[in-house]
């Protein structure tokens, strides 16, 4: 599975090479990896600096993409990006509006034992209220990939962790997201249901790695 | 090298506007449910999904063939709504308080609000959202229909009224509100703690079956407590929450138990008279009883005091004459109020609270718990204080803590 990062944030790479270490030992002929690219829209002159710094910390990037903001998308596309992360705002909406799923780093304070992957269960349930329509069937498809993915490791001492938040409907419509997401081959390992109740104070409790399905409303509200 | 640092998520143009938008569509969705009020007004109830429900034998699964099987059991078994557990009786008649409260203040958001905290898996949670939503029905039926049944037979006797013809076609009126079993939100922390979920929640009370969850929370400053089930079931009000708490430890600080246990009945008898005037240090569970006091002066400012849907018990093994006085004037000097006060002088609570009732009783020491389960209260163990070191009276050397 390719994933895009503007930015170099460490843990989010370090956090998919340790899902793609578990894989790899459960199965060595395993071919459901993450790969990731990394792809600069700064000046040229930047690159050498992101090739070198990533090597230095460690970090196995499949590929480096140098490409204007114009081309952005085409970038993608050309590269088969099933996801791409940013924690620029406008910039993942802009993508995700031309039908490439997109989603917003989170910022980690702390680095984590497993790779955190937030779901907004609104859009599930109530799919007329989706922002972002046009990437709704990338959204599904990557979806059942990571399904796929969960599915490889065992209830607890996963690398991967899926979490659903709803913001606005009752416990009946989180249930309904739940299994319309295991319906879909993703199970979901936490869920929280906040019925109105104000996100930030909970979502800095989840540090998720990135936030999926939520296109307009942001991971600090 | 530096860092290059994320961007400010401040919203910027179209993304602004479209974010307004579909906020403001979220907000002005219409239900006819009542909406969840908002934590910082709400006088909010955590509740872990062992003290709502019944999962002894899904526990046992659990502890002896392990989380897998335990899963994979609660999702073959997702249809199938869970029995009542220790916590039911004291949610449903929050929500019995909830209505009163929404038929005196339709607008205001000064409710009970109940979360159900629980470090369940996700998919254990679809068995517990199901099991909810089915009290959530459920519960309209009997009432609806004896309701009916009551309704038509007060027809009958109007017969000869030139009201009876449109008595039929008469919408069926309701004297008091119906409660549901609504519960909106939820934590499934799928293993981790929820403790820091409970301060995200401004929780004022935390029950779990889970001692060391309690602990932790205590050692927050969240009031919590441990649940457990009673042996029998005593039949409990469904118009007014009872609460009983016990004294020392519970709503006021140890220090009094501290010289009991210390200095024997005598000299804590001669303190409590030298220190009389002088109120007693709070306890885990004083802001609770203090946020029961705001939601009854509600009623009492639209004159329901004689009909009030809480009232509140101290049960305490202090005697009135020797060691009353610096309760009661401790609670005065809070601006608390407690509706009964009785002073057991060492009897035991059992019996006692088998007349009175409550839907959960708190107290510090574990053979207050027995007694009062024996004889059908439900009770709640506040882990805290001095008489955690104790048992029967004897003092308990302290194992090593687990790691």
């Amino acid at each position: 599975m390719e994933m895009v990062s503007t930015v170099q944030n460490t843990d989010v790479k370090q956090s998919l090479q340790k899902v793609n270490e578990r894989l790899l030992e459960k199965n060595p002929a395993e071919s459901l990896l993450f790969d990731v690219v990394l792809i600069a829209t700064d000046s040229q002159q930047q690159s050498s600096r992101i090739i070198s710094s990533t090597s230095h910390y460690g970090l196995e990037v499949g590929r480096f993409c140098f490409s204007s903001r114009e081309d952005l998308v085409e970038t993608l596309v050309v590269n088969n990006v099933q996801l791409f992360l940013s924690t620029d705002r406008d910039e993942a909406l802009q993508v995700s509006q031309k039908g490439v799923l997109s989603a917003l780093l989170g910022r980690q304070e702390a680095p984590s034992e497993s790779l955190r992957v937030m779901l907004c269960g609104d859009a599930i349930v109530r799919p007329d209220c989706d922002p972002v329509p046009a990437s709704r069937g990338a959204a599904q498809s990557f979806s059942a990939r990571l399904g796929e993915m969960r599915g490889r490791f065992g209830v607890s001492g996963s690398p991967l962790s899926i979490v659903l938040v709803t913001s606005s409907g009752g416990s009946k419509s989180c249930g309904v997201a739940l299994q319309t997401l295991r319906s879909r081959g993703l199970s979901v390992d936490e869920a929280y249901c906040l019925a109105g109740a104000p996100r930030g104070p909970i979502l800095s409790l989840l540090r998720p790695h990135f936030l999926l399905g939520d296109g307009v409303i942001d991971l600090e509200d | 090298m530096s860092e290059i640092k994320a961007k400010d998520f401040a919203p910027t143009g179209d993304a602004g506007e479209e974010k307004d938008a579909a906020k403001a569509h979220f907000d002005n969705l219409k239900t006819n449910k009542p909406r969840p009020p908002k934590p910082q007004y709400a006088v909010t109830i955590a509740v872990s999904s062992r003290t709502l429900f019944n999962m002894v034998t899904e526990r046992k699964i659990y502890e002896d063939q392990g989380l897998e099987e335990y899963v994979a059991y609660q999702r073959d078994h997702e249809n199938e709504p869970l029995m009542p557990g220790p916590a039911f009786p004291f949610v449903k008649a929050l929500m019995t308080v909830n209505a009163r409260l929404r038929q005196l203040y339709p607008d205001s958001e000064e409710l009970f609000d109940i979360v159900l905290m629980t470090n369940n898996h996700a998919q254990v949670g679809v068995r517990l959202i199901n099991s909810i939503n089915h009290y959530g029905t459920l519960h309209l039926q009997p009432d609806i229909s004896r309701l009916a049944r009551r309704t038509a037979a007060a027809a009958h006797t109007f017969k000869g009224s030139p009201l009876y013809p449109n008595l039929h076609t008469m919408s069926l009126q309701l004297p008091f509100p119906l409660s549901d079993l609504t519960i909106e939100r939820f934590c499934m922390t799928g293993g981790e703690s929820p403790t820091g979920y409970l301060e995200a929640y401004m929780t004022n009370l935390y029950l779990s079956k889970d001692s060391e969850k309690v602990s932790e929370a205590i050692e927050e400053g969240i009031a919590a407590a441990t649940m457990f089930m009673a042996v029998k079931e005593n039949e409990l009000s469904d118009t007014q929450l009872r609460v009983a708490f016990d004294g020392d430890a519970v709503l006021f600080s140890d220090e009094s138990e501290i010289i009991v246990k210390e200095g024997g009945l005598d000299t804590f008898f001669a303190h409590e008279k030298k220190f009389e005037n002088t109120p007693l240090a709070q306890g885990p569970l004083k802001c609770f009883l203090e946020a029961l006091g705001k939601l009854q002066r509600k009623f009492y400012a639209k004159n329901e005091r004689l009909n009030c849907p809480i009232r509140t018990f101290l049960v305490t093994a202090r005697s009135a004459a020797s060691s009353g006085a610096r309760v009661l004037k401790t609670l005065r000097s809070w601006g608390l109020e407690i509706d009964e006060a009785l002073f057991l002088a060492g009897a035991p609570k059992g019996p006692l609270l088998q007349k009175i009732k409550p839907h959960i009783f708190f107290d510090d020491q574990m053979f207050h718990i027995e007694g009062a389960r024996e004889l059908g209260t439900i009770s709640a163990h506040v882990p805290y204080g001095i008489g955690q070191k104790y048992n029967k009276g004897k003092l308990i050397e302290s194992p090593a803590k687990k790691k």
